[in-house]
């Protein structure tokens, strides 16, 4: 009988380096900057690494493919590395692979690091790519925001609800995550904007405003991790753990039948329910004290409260314009920022998202931290509505 | 079984552009263009070209008829491949069998009337369709007057709604107007020139040619349609003592000449009112002409109800916008940023694999648990059953929105790009561009049917690939 990653596995080290249009990096500079915080951190030499995982998801236009970006950029010492891709969930794919490795007693010490440089490609939005050789034939040339939009239309037809309310939910959430966005020094975008102005912006792909819209961003995540065994006999006492880590990737239901509606994200709802069971979790919105969520765009961010159980069907409208997931709300949501604010470069997206978890348990957040918390939830959605990769990991406290 | 036309079909797309608006954008170039400055143009919209075309005419041609055509014939000026089957493209769109034979027919605007002189004589049953899409210089006689759309035949043996009574055809070089293979467009003569040494010295001929193979004097003749604008024709019923009246509306005011298309354009208009036993005289022209005799049957009026341009002509949006006009036709570069740089190769090989599941919109039904589904695949989407589907199009099927976006930071060449998730009967849903919708049109819940269209040009290797799309139900 599997018995899960619950407390099996400890987060020793992380970091992150800062995020935005890097004009000055490469990928090779942003890997380092990441490293070389989350090292220090761990109190650790480099050797006492043994095996490395690197998520990367552009790989033409960032660092290049297979194990060698990571290996030769840290210069480290021949150990395996394994290079993964899962779209946007390819952060948490290769933390899920560290995390695997010490949990099956493969090593001791592990490292995950996430980097993308995407500003290298001379227009705004993600590179465009092919689809692949089928594809490219019958599916539209959608961009991301054409995609996720779409939640709304079917979101409101769904609901009945006026999309006007939906735009102002909208609104709020981005609002409020430039709000936290400006606490966080290593955030891409730092500054407040108003909700008038989300309203009142360019219209991307509708009904996504400019403000609607994550940015894209350079940047490198990191996490050092080894067995809770180990770190106690490092010396670890109160340390971050992995409550658990599951993946749902869609099999073609939503893109090639009407059993789904379009209005919410299915992968997001069995990934969850099945963290939820691995990290014992009942009643998420009382027990969880934090999210950090896809928020690729402010539809997305909605609906995903409601796949996480932390709305009801239907209520999400209400419960962003109540304040509930806002920095002093029930369930504070995207205290970094989130992909919103502090950016999204691709494969570092979900281990970024860690490392705020990992900061806010550990009472180390400055100016954004929270009050006490224990128990924090992250997700990614690596793809599009109909057709995609949802991760959902829990960490939390432990004491050894 | 009797021989002759077992159906018609005509397609114009929707987009029209107002003579008004090309004098005003191009009058102080050329003031001499006010004359022609009067009713509006049919456009093809940027993913349309001669094969789209002629793909609505023959599907308009073939619904609810139960005769499967064994050859595919397609006349254009304008066939978007010089070297690749442009009929075997529209036979893979009308989901007809691969044994169908196919054949492209070109060189003339008298491609598609040559080819119904020869049918007149009896053969194999055939599709005829027919199709043009010309470019135009920006302010010439030609951007005015000339419109892009298809018409379609089916001819052979059956119960047909009309006879060929006779046929007649000349060929003189007589250069009125012409293109150079490599030509973006036409260079036209002087038209009085024309219609004096042209249509009222060749066109008789023909005409009384085939009268008189027919036993038919020329009072007798019910319709006349003439490839011809309205000058023209009525110039020509005084030289033959014939009604004016007699000849068909040459669709001027609300079309333009669709070239090789034209005479089947206008032959189909005359059949959706014709009466019965009246005959209709086509004539072709350029470099020569044809005139076919027919003779219209009792069958006509079950077999037209429903097909032919007249709803085509209704089913129709005016722009007033020169520059969007040019630049659907490809006439200006805008510039639309990097993200049109985008490379479109097509792998011709995993095209081949899948290539009845894009030309026809093929998908498949599982035997097992009735799902329809698109695209194709070995493993049931719903029950996971193996090998289970039978193969299925699509492609006539009425589609209801699901979601969809107005994408204004994709490219496409008519922004924004639209496009959403379209639900079909049993349980199929496609993620799909959408075409022939403007901005604010579309809703969830909206019905929409499947037209084929270019869905990407590869300007780098000069392909083009299609593939099928919703639009706007035909009102």
């Amino acid at each position: 009988m599997a018995k899960g990653i619950k407390d099996r596995v400890a987060i020793i080290g992380m970091g992150c380096s800062r995020f935005g249009e890097r004009w000055d990096c490469g990928p090779e500079e942003l890997i380092v900057e990441a490293f070389t915080e989350a090292l220090a951190d761990a109190k650790i030499d480099r050797e006492q690494i043994e095996m490395a995982w690197l998520g990367l998801f552009f790989q033409e236009q960032s660092a290049g493919k297979s194990a060698l970006p990571l290996s030769m950029s840290l210069r480290l010492p021949n150990i395996p590395v394994t290079r993964v891709e899962n779209l946007c969930a390819t952060g948490t794919e290769a933390l899920r692979g560290a995390v695997y490795a010490v949990a099956a007693g493969a090593c001791d010490i592990a490292l995950a690091v996430g980097v993308e440089k995407l500003k290298d490609t001379g227009y705004g939005g993600l590179p465009e790519r092919t689809k692949g050789s089928f594809d490219d034939l019958w599916l539209p040339n959608a961009t991301a925001p054409g995609a996720f939009a779409q939640l709304a239309s079917a979101y409101t037809a769904k609901h009945g609800c006026d999309p006007k309310d939906l735009k102002r939910a909208m609104a709020h959430i981005s609002y409020k995550s430039h709000q936290n966005g400006a606490l966080n020094p290593k955030a891409h975008l730092q500054k407040t904007i108003t909700e008038d102005q989300a309203l009142n912006a360019p219209m991307i792909a509708y009904p996504l405003g400019l403000y609607d819209c994550c940015g894209v961003s350079d940047g490198a995540a990191c996490a050092i991790v080894t067995s809770v065994e180990n770190a106690r006999a490092m010396g670890y006492k109160d340390m971050v753990t992995v409550k658990a880590m599951q993946l749902a990737p869609s099999n073609g239901l939503e893109m090639s039948n009407t059993a789904w509606d379009g209005s919410y994200l299915l992968t997001t709802r069995i990934a969850a329910q099945r963290a939820y069971k691995e990290a014992g979790i009942t009643d998420p919105v009382a027990q969880i004290d934090m999210t950090e969520v896809h928020d690729c765009f402010s539809v997305t961010e909605l609906v995903v409260m409601e796949d996480l159980g932390l709305s009801v069907e239907g209520g999400a409208i209400k419960d962003v314009l109540d304040g509930k997931f806002d920095r002093d709300g029930q369930v504070p949501c995207q205290i970094d920022g989130g992909l919103k604010c502090f950016g999204h470069p691709i494969g570092a997206s979900g281990l970024r998202m860690a490392y705020e978890m990992y900061l806010q348990l550990l009472g180390r957040a400055g100016k954004r931290q929270l009050n006490a918390p224990s128990l924090g939830l992250t997700h990614n959605l690596g793809g599009h509505p109909f057709r995609n990769v949802a991760s959902v990991s829990i960490f939390g406290l432990h004491s050894a | 079984m009797t021989y002759g036309i077992l159906s018609f079909g005509a397609y114009l797309p929707p987009l029209r552009i107002t003579r008004q608006a090309i004098l005003a954008a191009v009058g102080w170039a050329v003031p001499g263009l006010r004359g022609l400055a009067a009713g509006e143009r049919t456009v093809a919209n940027w993913d349309e070209d001669s094969i789209t075309l002629a793909v609505e005419a023959g599907r308009d041609c073939l619904a609810g008829i139960d005769v499967v055509p064994p050859h595919v014939a397609l006349a254009s000026t304008t066939l978007p491949f010089a070297d690749r089957s442009n009929s075997g493209v529209v036979a893979d769109a009308l989901n007809l069998s691969t044994a169908t034979s196919t054949e492209d027919l070109a060189g003339s605007r008298r491609a598609a009337s040559s080819a119904l002189a020869r049918l007149a004589h009896g053969g194999q049953t055939t599709l005829l369709l027919a199709a043009d899409c010309r470019e135009t210089k920006p302010g010439s006689t030609q951007e005015m007057q000339y419109g892009h759309g298809a018409a379609a035949l089916l001819v052979g043996e059956g119960a047909p709604m009309a006879v060929f009574l006779s046929s007649s055809s000349r060929h003189e070089d007589l250069v009125d107007q012409y293109r150079a293979a490599d030509a973006d467009f036409d260079y036209s003569l002087e038209e009085r020139w024309v219609r004096e040494e042209g249509y009222l010295k060749i066109v008789p001929e023909v005409i009384e040619e085939a009268a008189a193979r027919a036993g038919v004097s020329l009072s007798e003749i019910d319709h006349v349609v003439l490839h011809a604008g309205v000058d023209t024709a009525r110039a020509l019923a005084k030289r033959l003592n014939i009604e004016a009246k007699r000849f068909a509306d040459p669709l001027g005011a609300k079309v333009g000449d669709i070239g090789a298309a034209h005479p089947l354009l206008m032959l189909a208009k005359v059949l959706e009112t014709a009466g019965v036993g009246e005959r209709i005289l086509v004539v072709g022209f350029g470099q020569g002409a044809d005139a076919v005799l027919l003779q219209t049957t009792e069958k006509l009026g079950a077999l037209r109800a429903g097909r032919g341009p007249t709803h085509y002509l209704e089913h129709h949006r005016v722009t007033e916008n020169y520059t969007q006009f040019l630049s659907l036709r490809g006439q200006i570069a805008i510039d639309f940023g990097i993200r049109s740089e985008r490379d479109n190769r097509t792998a011709l090989s995993a095209f081949y694999r899948k290539r009845r599941d894009i030309n026809s919109m093929l998908g498949g039904r599982c035997r097992v648990c009735n799902t329809l589904q698109f695209p194709r695949s070995l493993v049931c989407v719903k029950c996971a059953a193996s090998d289970s589907q039978d193969g299925e199009s699509l492609s006539g099927l009425t589609g209801r929105v699901k979601s969809f976006t107005e994408d204004w930071l994709a490219y496409t060449p008519s922004p924004p790009y639209i496009y959403g998730n379209v639900e079909f009967p049993d349980g199929a849903n496609v993620m799909l561009e959408f075409t022939d919708f403007t901005a604010g049109q579309v809703k969830v819940g909206d019905n929409v049917r499947l037209v084929f269209r270019i869905k990407d040009f590869d300007t780098k290797r000069n392909f083009r690939r299609y593939f099928w799309k919703p639009a706007p139900l035909l009102g």
